[in-house]
C-alpha cells in the first residue's frame, strides 16, 4: 500500500549493518548515543522494522547535493 | 577533598528560642550614643554587636574591623505584634482552624482520605512510571490538583467537625488587623490561637511544624541585625548620620519602652491599645516600608525610609544590583560619535578615559630598562600602579616613584596608561552576533566621546543619536593577541551569516561615489587634487586631452593596480581593467552593503587588510566629493510638474474606470470568478491586482517625467537613500493602505463602511483605503484618515514583530552557541553528540565562498 513514507520527496532510509555501524562509530570517534535519534514509531522505522539500537542511514538529496545522515533508533 | 553535594535546602521560620540563641545582647536603651559620643551599652550601636571602626576590638569575638562578622542582638517586645509579611498565612490558619478547639476544620475521615491519597501519589512518583501507567492511576493523581479546592472548602466551614463549635467569620484587614464580628483580635489572642493548632493538623495545611510553628509568626522577640548591616556615616562636620534601619529600630524601642512604662503605671486600656498599635505600625514599617495600608515612615527630610524589604527588592535591590549585576574592571562607557578621518579599525578614546584605563606591562630581565624608562615618567603615558611579584598593588605617586624604581624587579607588572595603538575590545548592546564585539586600535583624542568610523556602524547597529558603547582593555598578552588576530575589524568585514559585506560605506558615501563615477563626471586638476588629497593620495591619474580628469579615473587611484574584474550590474556591466574602472557606475549594488561582488573580489584576492584600506580611502574620497559638489535634497525635488500631474490623473482615471467596469460586471453577475474563489473574493482580488499595476505604472510615469538630475531620483538610483516608491508617495499618490491582515481596509461602521462619508457597500478604491493624493499636494480628510489607519497598523505590527523576533533570535542563538564544526565537517555539541553529519548538508562556510556561482545558486 502506498503511503506518506513512499512519497518521492522522502529520502531513502535503510538499516545499517552492524559492521558498518561499527565502522561509522570508529570513524567519527563517537558512541552510539552521540548519533541523532529517530523514534521506533517513525513511519520509516516501522516500514523497515527497525528496533532500538539499529542505525538508520538516510540518503538525503538537497537540490542535487547528496549526503548521508545517520540516526540511531530509540524507543518511543 | 570531595565537597558534599547539597541534597536539599529547607526554609523555616525563626523561633524565639533561635532568636535568643543568635543574639549576643538584649537591647533596652532606645538610643545610639551618649553625650560623650560613646556607644551606649544596651543601645542600638552596642559594641557587642560588632565593630566597624578601624582600631577597635569587638567585645564579642575579639576580632578587629573587617574580620569581625558582626553579631545579632534582640529586642524583647513588651506586647507581641504580628509579622506583617505573614499576615496572609495567619489569616489562612485562623480561617481553617476551629475558634475554640483549634483543630483543623476537617473531619478525621476526610483527613485520612487525603493522607491516603498523598501516600499513593508519593508511592507512584517513587516508581518512575511511564505516562501510560500513570494514566491508570488517574484518580490518585487527581488528588494532587485538588489540594487548593479542599483548602477553599475548609476555610469557609461553618461548624467544627471535632467539637461542634459554630465558627465565627473572621475578617482580615490589611496589613495586620483581624476581626471576629466587630471585635478586634489582638496579637496575643492570635498567638494563643495559633499555638493551639496541633502538629498533625499543620502538616495537613502544608506547614512543617519541625521548622515553623505558626505562633512564631507573631513576634515576641525582634532580632536586631549587627551594625555591619547598618553602619553610621560620619559627615565632614563631625556629625553622625545613622542608617535608615537604625532609625526605625530606635522608633520601635522608644514605643516599646513607653508601652512598658504605661503598663507598669496602670494606664487606661485605650492608651495601652493605642501604643500597642503604634508598636505594630513601626515593626511593620521596619520589615517593609511599602506595605499597603500603612503610610510609609519618613526621614526628617521627607524621604521614605529604606527598610529591610526595600534593600532586597527591585532593580536596585541586593539581588539584581549586587548579586546578579557584576561589574567589570578595565572598561569604559560613553556616548559615541562619528569621525570619518579615523580608520575603520580604530576607536577614538577621550583623553580622560585613556588616562584612567591601564594596560599591563610585564617586567622581565630583557625589558627592565624600558620598564624603568616608563616608570620614571611623570606625565601622560605614565605608570599608574605597580603590582609586585607577590601580588601587592601599589599606586605610583610622585613621592614614591624613586623608591619603586629601585624596588622594581623582573616579575613585577606595571600598569601603563592607554596609548595610541593599544588593542581594545569595543562593544554595543544588544550583542546579537559576534560582530557586536570587535577589536579596535586606540586613538587618544580630545573630547568626551568615543569616535568610530561611519563604515563600522552596521555591525554594531549603532547610530549617533545618543548611543553609548563599552570599551574593554584585554589584560594579558594572550588576550591581546587573540583580540588582534580574531576580532579585529578587518576580519569582520564579511558576515559569517551569508558571506556578504557588512562593513561598507553607506548613505552619503554611496551618493558621493555614484556622482564621482558617473560616465560624464569630469574634474579639473584642482578638484581632483583636492579630493584625492583628502583621501591621502598624492598622485593624479592621467588627464584626458581636454586637461580634465575623468571621475572614474580619479576613483581608480584607490584600486589595486593589477585588478581585473567584470560583473553584470543592473543596467549594464561593471568592468575594471588593470586597476582602472572603464565601465559601470558604483552604486549600493557594487559598493555598498549586501552581496557585493567588487568588495568580495578585492577581499578574496588581496586580503582584508587591502579591502579595509580601500574602504577607508574610498569613504574619505567619496565624502570629500559629495561635500565638494554640495549634493542636497529638499522639497524642490518633489514639486509636481504639469506632466506628472497629467500622468497621475490619467493613470488613476484609467485604473478607476477599469475597476468600475469590473464592479458593474459583478453587479450584473457577469464577472467570471477566479478558480477557487467566490465571486466576491474574485472581485476583491482583481481590484487589488489592478491597483498594484497602477502603482507600478506610477513609477514609470515618474521616471519618464522627472529631470534625471533630480537629487532624490539620483539618490534612489545610487541606492544610498530613498526609493522610487517613496518618491511616488511624495509626488504621485500614496496607494493602497493595507491592514494587518493584508487586505484592504473595510471595517469601521456596522453598515460595512469605513467612514460615514462612504455609501454602504461601496467597494471602489477610494472607499477602501486607496489614497490617490500625495504628500506634496496634500491629503484630503478621508485620505488622511485612511493613511492614519495604515500607519497605525504598520507601527503596531513593527513593535510586535521586533519584540517577538528578538526573543526568538535570542533563544535560538543561546541554544546553538556551543555547537562547533569538527574536522570531518560534522556539527557537534560539547558532549560530542552529532547534530548534523555534514555542516549545512554541504559543508559550505559562507565566508569562504569566493565565487558567485555558488551564491547565485543559493539565492535561487
Amino acid at each position: 500500500m502506498a503511503g506518506k513514507s513512499d512519497h518521492e520527496i522522502v529520502p531513502v532510509h535503510e538499516i545499517l549493518r552492524l559492521k558498518e555501524v561499527n565502522e561509522l562509530l570508529q570513524e567519527k570517534h563517537i558512541a552510539l548515543e552521540n548519533l541523532p535519534k529517530i523514534m521506533e514509531s517513525d513511519p520509516q522505522c516501522r516500514k523497515l522494522g527497525a528496533k532500538p539500537g539499529h542505525v538508520i542511514k538516510i540518503s538525503r538529496n538537497d537540490n542535487g547535493n547528496a549526503y548521508l545522515y545517520y540516526r540511531v533508533v530509540v524507543e518511543g | 577533598m570531595q565537597a558534599e553535594v547539597i541534597q536539599s535546602v529547607k526554609f523555616g521560620i525563626i523561633s524565639p528560642e533561635q532568636t535568643k540563641k543568635l543574639s549576643v545582647v538584649k537591647l533596652s536603651v532606645p538610643d545610639t550614643y551618649n553625650e560623650d559620643g560613646y556607644p551606649i551599652d544596651g543601645g542600638l550601636l552596642d559594641q557587642r554587636l560588632g565593630v566597624i571602626d578601624p582600631g577597635l576590638v569587638c567585645k564579642t569575638c575579639g576580632a578587629r574591623a573587617k574580620t569581625c562578622p558582626g553579631h545579632f542582638g534582640h529586642i524583647e517586645l513588651i506586647r507581641p505584634v504580628i509579622h506583617s509579611e505573614f499576615s496572609k498565612i495567619i489569616y489562612m490558619l485562623l480561617q481553617s482552624t476551629c475558634g475554640s478547639c483549634h483543630r483543623i476544620l476537617m473531619s478525621d475521615d476526610e483527613i485520612k482520605g487525603v493522607k491516603d491519597k498523598v501516600k499513593g501519589i508519593v508511592a507512584l512518583e517513587a516508581q518512575n512510571l511511564t505516562e501510560e501507567e500513570i494514566a491508570e492511576h488517574d484518580e490518585e493523581i487527581e488528588g494532587r490538583k485538588s489540594g487548593k479546592s479542599i483548602l477553599k472548602k475548609i476555610r469557609s466551614a461553618r461548624k467544627c467537625p471535632h467539637c461542634g463549635a459554630v465558627q465565627d467569620k473572621i475578617k482580615f484587614s490589611s496589613p495586620t488587623y483581624f476581626y471576629v464580628g466587630d471585635k478586634k483580635l489582638k496579637p496575643d489572642e492570635i498567638r494563643d490561637a495559633l499555638a493551639g493548632i496541633n502538629s498533625d493538623d499543620l502538616e495537613m495545611l502544608g506547614i512543617d511544624p519541625n521548622v515553623s510553628r505558626p505562633e512564631w509568626l507573631v513576634l515576641t522577640l525582634l532580632l536586631v541585625p549587627p551594625v555591619n548591616v547598618r553602619p553610621s556615616i560620619t559627615l565632614e562636620s563631625g556629625e553622625r548620620s545613622e542608617d535608615d534601619l537604625t532609625h526605625k529600630l530606635v522608633d520601635i524601642m522608644r514605643i516599646n519602652q513607653r508601652l512598658a512604662q504605661n503598663i507598669n503605671a496602670g494606664a487606661p486600656q485605650i492608651i495601652i491599645d493605642d501604643l500597642w498599635e503604634l508598636l505594630q505600625y513601626h515593626v511593620t514599617a521596619y520589615f517593609n516600608n511599602e506595605t499597603s495600608g500603612i503610610p510609609p515612615a519618613r526621614h526628617r527630610s521627607g524621604r521614605a525610609l529604606k527598610t529591610l524589604a526595600q534593600r532586597l527588592k527591585g532593580k536596585e535591590g541586593r539581588f539584581r544590583y549586587n548579586l546578579s549585576g557584576k561589574r567589570v574592571n578595565y572598561s569604559a562607557r560613553t556616548v559615541i560619535s562619528v569621525d570619518p578621518y579615523i580608520d575603520l579599525d580604530e576607536v577614538g578614546v577621550p583623553f580622560d578615559i585613556a588616562s584612567k584605563l591601564t594596560v599591563p606591562f610585564y617586567v622581565t630581565l630583557w625589558n627592565i630598562d624600558k620598564a624603568r624608562e616608563l616608570l620614571s615618567r611623570a606625565a601622560y603615558p605614565m605608570i599608574l600602579n605597580l603590582i609586585s611579584i607577590d601580588g601587592k598593588r601599589k599606586r605610583v605617586i610622585d613621592t614614591n616613584r624613586e623608591d619603586l624604581l629601585k624596588e622594581m624587579k623582573p616579575g613585577d607588572i606595571l600598569e601603563r596608561q592607554l596609548i595610541d595603538g593599544d588593542i581594545v575590545l569595543f562593544n554595543r548592546q544588544p550583542s546579537l552576533h559576534r560582530m557586536s564585539i570587535m577589536a579596535h586600535r586606540v586613538r587618544v583624542l580630545p573630547g568626551k566621546t568615543f569616535r568610530i568610523n561611519f563604515c563600522v556602524t552596521p555591525p554594531y547597529n549603532a547610530d549617533f543619536d545618543g548611543d553609548e558603547m563599552n570599551l574593554h582593555v584585554p589584560q594579558t598578552l594572550e588576550a591581546q593577541a587573540e583580540a588582534k588576530y580574531l576580532l579585529e575589524v578587518q576580519y569582520q568585514i564579511f558576515s559569517p551569516r551569508d558571506g556578504e559585506a557588512l562593513i561598507t560605506n553607506n548613505e552619503d558615501g554611496i551618493t558621493g561615489m555614484y556622482f564621482l563615477t558617473k560616465d560624464d563626471t569630469r574634474l579639473t586638476k584642482d578638484e581632483a587634487s583636492y579630493i584625492l588629497g583628502i583621501a591621502g593620495i598624492y598622485e593624479l591619474p592621467k588627464p584626458e586631452k581636454s586637461g580634465l580628469y575623468k571621475g572614474k579615473d580619479v576613483f581608480s587611484m584607490l584600486l589595486p593596480k593589477d585588478l581585473n574584474f567584470e560583473t553584470k550590474i543592473s543596467g549594464g556591466t561593471l568592468k575594471i581593467v588593470n586597476g582602472k574602472l572603464v565601465d559601470g557606475v558604483l552604486t549600493k549594488e557594487t559598493y555598498g552593503r549586501g552581496n557585493n561582488k567588487l568588495l568580495i573580489k578585492i577581499g578574496m584576492d588581496y586580503g582584508t587588510e587591502v579591502l579595509k584600506r580601500f574602504l577607508f580611502l574610498s569613504s574619505k574620497l567619496s565624502d570629500a566629493y559629495v561635500t565638494f559638489i554640495g549634493a542636497t535634497i529638499g522639497v524642490k525635488e518633489y514639486i509636481t510638474t504639469e506632466q506628472i500631474e497629467k500622468g497621475r490623473a490619467e493613470l488613476l482615471e484609467n485604473t478607476f474606470k477599469m475597476i468600475d467596469e469590473k464592479i458593474e460586471q459583478y453587479k450584473a453577475r457577469k464577472l467570471e470568478p477566479l478558480i477557487g474563489y467566490t465571486r466576491r473574493e474574485s472581485l476583491e482580488r482583481m481590484i487589488i491586482v489592478d491597483l498594484n499595476i497602477a502603482r507600478e505604472k506610477a513609477g514609470e510615469v515618474l521616471i519618464k517625467n522627472v529631470d534625471p538630475a533630480n537629487s532624490a531620483m539620483q539618490m534612489a538610483r545610487a541606492g544610498s537613500r530613498g526609493s522610487i516608491f517613496q518618491y511616488e508617495q511624495m509626488s504621485m499618490f500614496l496607494g493602497q493602505q493595507a491592514t494587518l491582515s493584508g487586505g484592504r481596509i473595510k471595517r469601521g461602521y456596522y453598515t460595512r463602511r469605513v467612514l460615514p462619508h462612504i455609501v454602504p457597500g461601496d467597494v471602489r478604491p477610494g472607499a477602501r483605503g486607496f489614497v490617490s493624493t500625495n504628500y506634496y499636494t496634500g491629503l484630503s480628510p478621508i485620505d488622511l484618515f485612511m493613511h492614519a489607519v495604515g500607519s497605525r497598523g504598520s507601527e503596531v505590527y513593527k513593535a510586535l514583530l521586533t519584540a517577538r523576533s528578538g526573543y526568538l533570535y535570542r533563544r535560538l542563538s543561546n541554544a546553538l552557541q556551543d555547537l562547533y564544526v569538527e574536522r570531518d565537517f560534522s556539527v557537534r555539541d560539547t558532549s560530542n553528540n552529532i547534530v548534523q553529519t555534514i555542516y549545512g548538508g554541504d559543508a559550505v562556510e559562507p565566508l569562504s565562498v569566493q565565487f558567485m556561482k555558488m551564491r547565485e545558486k543559493e539565492s535561487k
